[in-house]
């Protein structure tokens, strides 16, 4: 039987940086994984990650994935695809299937990363051809594009809700609707606000009542929700839509935990059945580590610490590493997942909820309902400071770990927090260091948060990711926070640059009294 | 258009060859190496399966290989999940009813 | 838990007991809720008896909405349910891969 001092199992983003952290320090590792194509969802994640610099932040999943890669080829990881794991064994032994083959494997250390399987809800209609899972409809477009339809209706508000809205955008598809039947929206306000501006509209507290058609998605009926959950009579609404796409979160993979016989637990907070693990994500039994979504949904990122956690720790007990330098190596990893784990979005923060930042602004409850902030409530952040001549405007209200604007302004005009670790504070933008407008920080934010604001010209600068790209000399019109049209609009300027990472910016200029309000811009028809 | 030209963050997309296949006798085309239920897609065909019992229509739902709801009879063998399986040129593609018993 | 059949009442319908759970097999909440009525208060009861979850995707899509149903008619919360018992192989393997394997281990 084939032997390797560790066996990881999946090969996402916490399989592959476990697999990269222990070859690194010498161990023969292998990763098996059932799909075609190695990097789990990251392939999928085409936008920019939040965190600050040590998690990757502003870096897009897709580039993640493939420097991932690259690190796992480079540390000598054997990478197995379509190598489906059907059983683990006593003594560490895995069954794997390789097309019409079952493998017997074994190791000294199984790390499981197996990750997560998406949740669907049942409604009538939900068997009809045109639903779909949203990572059926990332599959789709972010991998072979394919659109998964026209028009769309998107079930479920959390990032990976609003996330995908944003890129069914970005594929040419309208997003007629994002229902969510919790009265708050349940992803980052900066993600629900890219996708309202470009006149998204949000149902909370709303639910699907049926989907419509006889051999495919003609059509769905939405209603609202009342306190008991129960959909009030009259409030139906019909939606043209061909296709409705289902987020409504996701679940551990954790079957294989399981049968390896490791202690269990059905835990709410962690999003459902996961193994009880230590710090060092070693299960109860000795040995076998699980680390990324198997073990709690989280973002990504968490999931990529988890798994060098795992790696390292795997390493120690290999008795390639002393306890010593494994305890000094996990503390640093571990306080860039603290750094991760705070705010209002935290997995320590569920069932909560907040009414104002840890710096005491209120939070806007509009985009909790609507995705967008109002222009009353928008003075009330410390990124945002009406100076004058060009400067940024920081739309940035919810305690989000995230950093990228601080590291992005040549000029030190951004703080995000007193110390490096807190990167969940709302950024402040000093008018005093002499902003250049660059744009950098414009570019660099990953929830697309920050405009370049000059008001006495009226213009405005944005961050602008669809195609076909406006030109210079272009006449449109300018869309308000909440997607409306608000005036006519002239592209003054668009600038692409590698830096940017396929951002661009475009700079518009409105009417001087609509400069406070124009977020976006609409090309003629 | 079913199919993404050019996508502002991915660029073109690297594509296989052009390929025919045959949907219930019907020559179609798509590319090879995609994904056969993309393929499909992409050219209009949503319906790959009738169920069993209630006879309903299905299509792809995960697209990932784990609902096994887009599953059809592709070159004679039932129940090929065709979300994973590569589009290969001279595919026999045919709607599975039921199980896929022999008809 | 020591539930006994009838502790929970009979069965009554519902006006969306037609909605279907069990995609692959097949199985609306009403088979499921008769079912849970009728004395099957566990998961792996209601899958021998009604097959939810047997079919073949192996309960990835709709275990966790079978789970609702029954934690619903059971007056308890989804996590005091007792899991579903885990078994090699969890993905689908066809039998002539798992005979051919068998033919080859036996020399």
């Amino acid at each position: 039987m084939k032997r390797y001092d560790v066996l990881v199992v999946g090969a996402g983003p916490a399989g592959l940086s476990a697999a990269v952290e222990a070859a690194r320090l010498g161990l023969r590792v292998a990763v098996y994984d059932e799909n075609a194509r190695p990097g789990g969802q990251l392939f999928k994640q085409i936008h920019k990650f939040f965190g600050s610099r040590e998690h990757k932040a502003k870096i897009r999943g897709n580039k993640i994935g493939e420097e991932l890669l690259q690190e796992a080829a480079a540390a000598g990881v054997e990478v197995m695809l379509n190598a489906a794991v059907i059983g683990v064994f006593a003594e560490k032994e895995v069954a794997v299937r390789v097309n019409e083959q079952i493998l017997c494997r074994q190791a000294d250390a199984l790390i499981i990363a197996t990750g997560a399987s998406e949740n669907m809800v049942n409604f009538p209609g939900w068997t009809l051809p045109g639903v779909l899972g949203a990572g059926a409809a990332q599959t789709m477009m972010n991998l072979h594009g394919v659109k998964p339809g026209e028009r769309i209706l998107l079930l479920g508000s959390g990032n990976v809700g609003l996330v995908v809205s944003y890129q069914l955008l970005q594929a040419g598809c309208a997003v007629v609707a994002v229902v969510d039947a919790l009265p708050r929206i349940g992803g980052y306000g900066v993600h629900a606000a890219k996708i309202a501006r470009c006149g998204v509209p949000f149902y909370t507290s709303h639910t699907i009542v049926r989907a419509e058609g006889v051999n495919q998605v003609t059509g769905a009926v939405i209603g609202e929700l009342d306190k008991d959950r129960k959909i009030i009579p009259g409030s139906e609404k019909h939606l043209a839509v061909d296709t409705i796409c289902l987020a409504v979160g996701l679940s551990p993979l954790s079957l294989l935990c399981a049968l390896a016989g490791c202690a269990m637990e059905d835990n709410p907070a962690k999003s459902g059945y996961v193994p009880l693990v230590n710090r060092y994500g070693e299960t109860s039994v000795a040995g076998i580590f699980a680390a990324g979504d198997v073990s709690g949904i989280e973002e990504a990122s968490a999931a990529m610490i988890e798994g060098r956690i795992a790696g390292l720790a795997a390493a120690q007990r290999l008795g390639f590493l002393t306890q010593e330098d494994l305890d000094a190596r996990v503390a640093v990893q571990e306080r860039a997942l603290a750094s991760l784990r705070q705010g209002m979005f935290a997995p320590g923060s569920r069932g909560q909820t907040f009414t104002a930042t840890t710096e005491g602004c209120p939070l806007s409850q509009n985009l909790l309902r609507q995705g967008y902030l109002t222009d009353t409530e928008l003075s009330a952040y410390p990124g945002v400071v009406w100076a004058e001549g060009l400067h940024p405007i920081i739309e940035c209200t919810q305690n989000i770990p995230c950093n990228p604007c601080r590291d992005a302004c040549p000029k030190q005009c951004i703080t995000v927090g007193a110390t490096a670790g807190q990167i969940t504070a709302l950024p402040i933008f000093d008018a005093q260091k002499g902003c250049t407008g660059c744009g950098l920080c414009v570019a660099a934010c990953s929830g697309q948060a920050i405009f370049l604001v000059d008001e006495e010209a009226g213009e405005i600068t944005l961050p602008y990711e669809f195609l076909p790209l406006p030109q210079k000399g272009e006449q449109g019109l300018a869309l308000g926070r909440s997607g409306q049209e608000i005036c006519a609009a002239e592209v003054v300027d668009v600038k692409t640059a590698k830096v940017f990472d396929q951002t661009n910016l475009l700079t518009i200029r409105v009417p001087v009294q609509y400069a406070r309000q124009a977020r976006f811009f609409r090309r003629a028809p | 258009m079913t199919r993404i030209n050019e996508h502002p963050i991915l660029g073109v997309y690297q594509k296989g060859e052009p390929v025919e296949f045959t949907f219930d006798g019907q020559p179609l085309r798509g590319r090879a190496g995609e994904p056969l239920a993309l393929a499909l897609k992409a050219a209009g065909v949503l319906i790959h399966r009738y169920t069993a019992k209630l006879r309903q229509p299905r299509g792809i739902f995960c697209a990932i290989g784990r609902c096994t709801d887009c599953v059809m009879i592709v070159d004679g063998r039932p129940n090929v999940r065709t979300c994973l399986t590569p589009l290969a040129a001279g595919m026999d593609v045919r709607t599975q009813y039921g199980r896929g018993e022999k008809q | 838990m020591m539930l006994e059949r009838g502790d929970i009442g009979g069965y009554i319908p519902a006006p969306d007991d037609d909605l279907l759970v069990c995609r692959c097999e097949e199985i609306s909440q009403g088979e499921i809720r008769r079912a849970i009525h009728d004395g099957l208060f566990t998961l792996t009861e209601l899958r021998r008896f009604l097959r939810t979850g047997m079919g073949l995707c192996q309960g990835q899509t709709c275990g966790r909405l079978v789970k609702a149903i029954v934690a619903k008619e059971l007056g308890v919360s989804p996590a005091e349910l007792e899991p579903i018992t885990a078994r090699s192989p969890v993905r689908p393997v066809e039998m002539r891969v798992l005979a051919r394997n068998q033919e080859q281990k036996n020399g």
